[in-house]
């Protein structure tokens, strides 16, 4: 068993490169992820990042691509493609495999090797691990500093009251809405220790701490924990959140700007947001999903070993061997963070991630528990061939949402996606550029109201003489001219240019091409012969 | 003997202040042409004027469109009427349709003549993906004024290379005429045609057919915004008998 586990944790992690890795690059780029790469460009060519109090979350997701660019000896900008942004996602989504070792103890062999092999195959976490935003890095930050803080509960010490007080640094520093995953884990505490006093269960002998330790309990401690501890938990958090908010001391305001921020994303969060759902979005999204002339895709399975796992942890000795005080833990924050998401107003398919992935902790442990409740051969046969389908089905579906069903809105995870219309528009623009004398030199101009003309400047990004306008400026003319269709710019009226396609760029918002009629020309007479 | 004295015409004799001023309009004369020789100069190495264009505005995540139809409206003009002889009616539902596509069965494509314009799933026949076209065979020659074009309308999408294309013959041989053709880069390989695209809505496309003579009729696409398939609800093909 001891080198059996390892050997699994190698196949898992195998499995998992196997369904995150491919084709990384098919699926245009989404608005945000085209946001993200040009914000970051700056850092790379400039050494310049700067924090946002109103958008855009925090810097972890651009510093750390700039650690795997400098890592992988990158090219210049231009040449960058979506796959190296989006493998650094990757890397942090294969990380929540890697950080396991540290809650192993918690959920029992079994019940890590289950929580491996679920968060390897879980549509959620695989379609997001290739989506180049902040949630990915959030969940790995979040596990950390769980793991960190399990760690120090088992064996107190200040290393691991250290690394939980930077993970939780470096989780502010990714996403805003880490307040709530500490709301969340707070208030599960308290339910832990309600429970404890209303069943008035002495604490496990699991549960006291070293006797290596000791001298850590004879110091003064605040809810079991050595104040000197906590003070230096706190100052690393504080540390990492100073360094990266204030772009390692070259923008003074950022660290203040990262509590600033909450006023906007309070306010969205009420209600002043285009992204306005009902409580059951989520649940919706990852039980049963089931749009017209699309099959279903539902991760209920997770759902329904999560609730064995942490029913389970309610007995006073899990059959699964997993300490109950952490499953107790894990499955009130695991409620707890849902019931916070699903009230907001406010709702994105990738915040799910936050409570989807403590979830599949406790699913793991429920794999387990039901096994060892099954008494007879037959019935973990049974059983055990029930969840092996499972997981085969969870893994095809993975397979598909990011294949066939990368840009279809019959995928529960994408919203607002850029359509595969729109790299045809781009690829019309480049090729007409290049018979131009001009190039990469010729001017463009892209109008579209309220700035809704993203991902294009990431795809445009080899051209450097492009104009971004809200509106129709007084001299809309250019050789190549990338209009809104709800302009109704007709730029074709004066004959000097020609319309020569509508393209989408996202369901239901379209762009016209407009095309100076003598370019246009020299684009037919000299491009290679289109292929069929 | 005459004695000539070798003087300067009196306009030549300037006072010594007008003298200067003389000299200072020949330096400025001289200087002029030195510039205009420079810009001259100039205009044989012309550079490209580098404008200021505004750099991109960052944004925040775009809001999620419900698949409902035409959220986005492209246009609210109406459609002109199209002014067409008396007597002359749809002859689509009495033709006998075919297609480019492999996998449509004649019972499937009589669906694109049954006058049913709902984009309903049942409704809506699915031609494969690339260029493909449906040909109605007339059973003889007519005058025809127009062929209206139904593609899936269930939302906003526009459908890539739309040619219509009448001839004498099925093979599409004999006196064939290019009634409408947005294929802007001939990429269906039938000619750049110089029409607009447009968007699918309730009221079909109308293909002005000026009178052509023809027995057979072609619709081609070559997919959508939305999709590679070619999509279709209904054909109307109007005319009235050869006179």
């Amino acid at each position: 068993m001891n080198r059996a586990l390892p050997l699994l944790m190698l196949l898992v992690i195998g499995g998992a490169l196997w369904l995150r890795c491919p084709e990384l690059a098919e699926r245009p780029l989404h608005n945000d992820e085209a946001v993200n790469a040009i914000k970051f460009r700056d850092l790379w060519e400039k050494g310049q990042y700067r924090y946002d109090p109103n958008e855009h979350h925090g810097p972890t997701l651009f510093y750390a691509t700039l650690a795997w660019t400098r890592l992988t000896s990158a090219p210049t900008f231009a040449q960058m493609g979506e796959a190296r942004f989006r493998m650094v996602t990757v890397i942090f989504g294969i990380g929540l495999l890697l950080l396991l070792p540290l809650v192993a103890d918690g959920l029992g062999r079994g019940g890590t090797a289950m929580a491996a092999v679920l968060t390897a195959v879980s549509p959620a976490l695989v379609f997001y691990s290739r989506y180049y935003i902040h949630e990915m890095l959030l969940a790995f930050f979040t596990l950390l500093a769980l793991g960190a803080a399990w760690r120090y509960h088992v064996r107190p010490g200040l290393k691991w009251a250290l690394l939980a007080g930077a993970a939780l640094g470096l989780m502010q520093a990714t996403k805003e809405t880490f307040v709530l995953t500490l709301a969340a884990f707070a208030g599960a505490l308290v339910c832990n220790h309600l429970w404890l006093r209303w069943t008035r269960v002495p604490t496990p002998p699991w549960l006291h701490t070293d006797p290596a330790s000791a001298s850590h309990s004879e110091r003064r401690r605040i809810a079991g924990i050595a104040v000197t501890d906590i003070v230096a938990g706190l100052g690393m958090s504080l540390v990492v959140a100073v360094l990266l908010f204030s772009s390692f001391f070259t923008n003074a305001s950022g660290p203040l700007d990262s509590l600033r921020t909450y006023a906007p994303w309070v306010n969205r969060a009420a209600g002043a947001s285009p992204h306005l759902h009902p409580w059951n979005y989520y649940f919706e999204h990852l039980l049963w999903f089931h749009p017209r002339k699309g099959p279903v895709f539902s991760e209920a399975l997770i759902a329904l070993l999560a609730l064995v796992g942490g029913l389970s942890g309610f007995r006073r000795v899990p059959l699964s061997g997993a300490n109950p005080a952490l499953l107790r833990v894990l499955a009130s924050y695991t409620l707890l963070l849902a019931g916070m998401y699903s009230g907001l107003a406010y709702k994105t398919p990738w915040c799910l991630l936050s409570f989807w992935h403590s979830a599949i902790l406790l699913a793991g442990v429920g794999a387990v528990t039901l096994w060892r409740s099954a008494k007879s051969i037959p019935a973990k046969a049974f059983l055990g061939l029930g969840i092996a389908a499972g997981v085969g089905h969870l893994a095809w579906q993975a397979g598909q949402l990011n294949t066939n069903y990368a840009t279809n809105r019959r995928n529960p995870y994408i919203y607002s996606q850029t359509s595969a219309s729109l790299l045809e528009l781009v690829d019309q623009v480049k090729a007409v550029a290049q018979t131009t004398a001009a190039g990469d030199h010729l001017l463009l101009k892209v109008m579209a109201p309220e700035s809704d003309y993203w991902p294009l400047p990431w795809y445009l990004r080899q051209f450097d003489q492009v104009g971004y306008y809200g509106n129709l400026p007084a001299d809309p003319y250019a050789p190549i001219m990338i209009v809104a269709a709800k302009l109704n710019a007709e730029l074709d009226e004066q004959k000097t240019h020609l319309m020569v396609g509508i393209f989408e760029l996202r369901p239901q918002v379209f762009l016209q091409l407009y095309v100076a009629k003598d370019v246009w020309r020299d684009y037919l007479a000299k491009r290679p012969r289109p292929s069929e | 003997m005459n004695s000539v004295r070798k003087t300067s015409p009196p306009d030549f004799q300037l006072p010594p202040r007008r003298k200067l001023r003389g000299l200072a309009v020949a330096a400025g004369l001289l200087t002029l042409t030195a510039l205009l020789a420079g810009r001259a100069g100039a205009a044989d190495e012309l550079v490209p004027l580098v404008l200021k264009l505004p750099a991109p505005m960052f944004i925040g995540t775009p809001k999620d469109m419900p698949a409902s139809p035409n959220l986005e409206k492209p246009s609210d003009k109406p459609r002109p009427p199209l002014l067409v002889p008396k007597g002359v009616s749809n002859l689509a539902p009495a033709s006998t349709v075919t297609t480019s596509s492999t996998n449509a069965t004649a019972a499937n494509l009589r669906k694109i003549v049954d006058g049913s314009k709902e984009p309903s799933d049942a409704g809506t026949v699915m031609l494969r993906k690339g260029t493909q076209f449906l040909q109605f065979d007339l059973g003889a020659a007519y005058d025809l004024f127009a062929v209206v074009i139904w593609h899936s309308h269930d939302s906003p999408k526009v459908y890539h290379d739309v040619i219509v294309r009448v001839a004498d013959d099925a093979e599409f041989k004999t006196n064939v005429r290019t009634l409408f053709n947005n294929d802007f880069d001939d990429s269906s390989h039938l000619g750049a045609g110089t029409d607009r695209e447009y968007f699918e809505s309730h009221e079909g496309r109308l293909v002005d057919a000026k009178g052509a003579r023809a027995r057979y009729v072609r619709t081609y696409s070559k997919g959508s915004t939305d999709s590679a398939l070619n999509e279709y609800t209904e054909v109307e093909i109007y005319g009235r008998p050869a006179q």
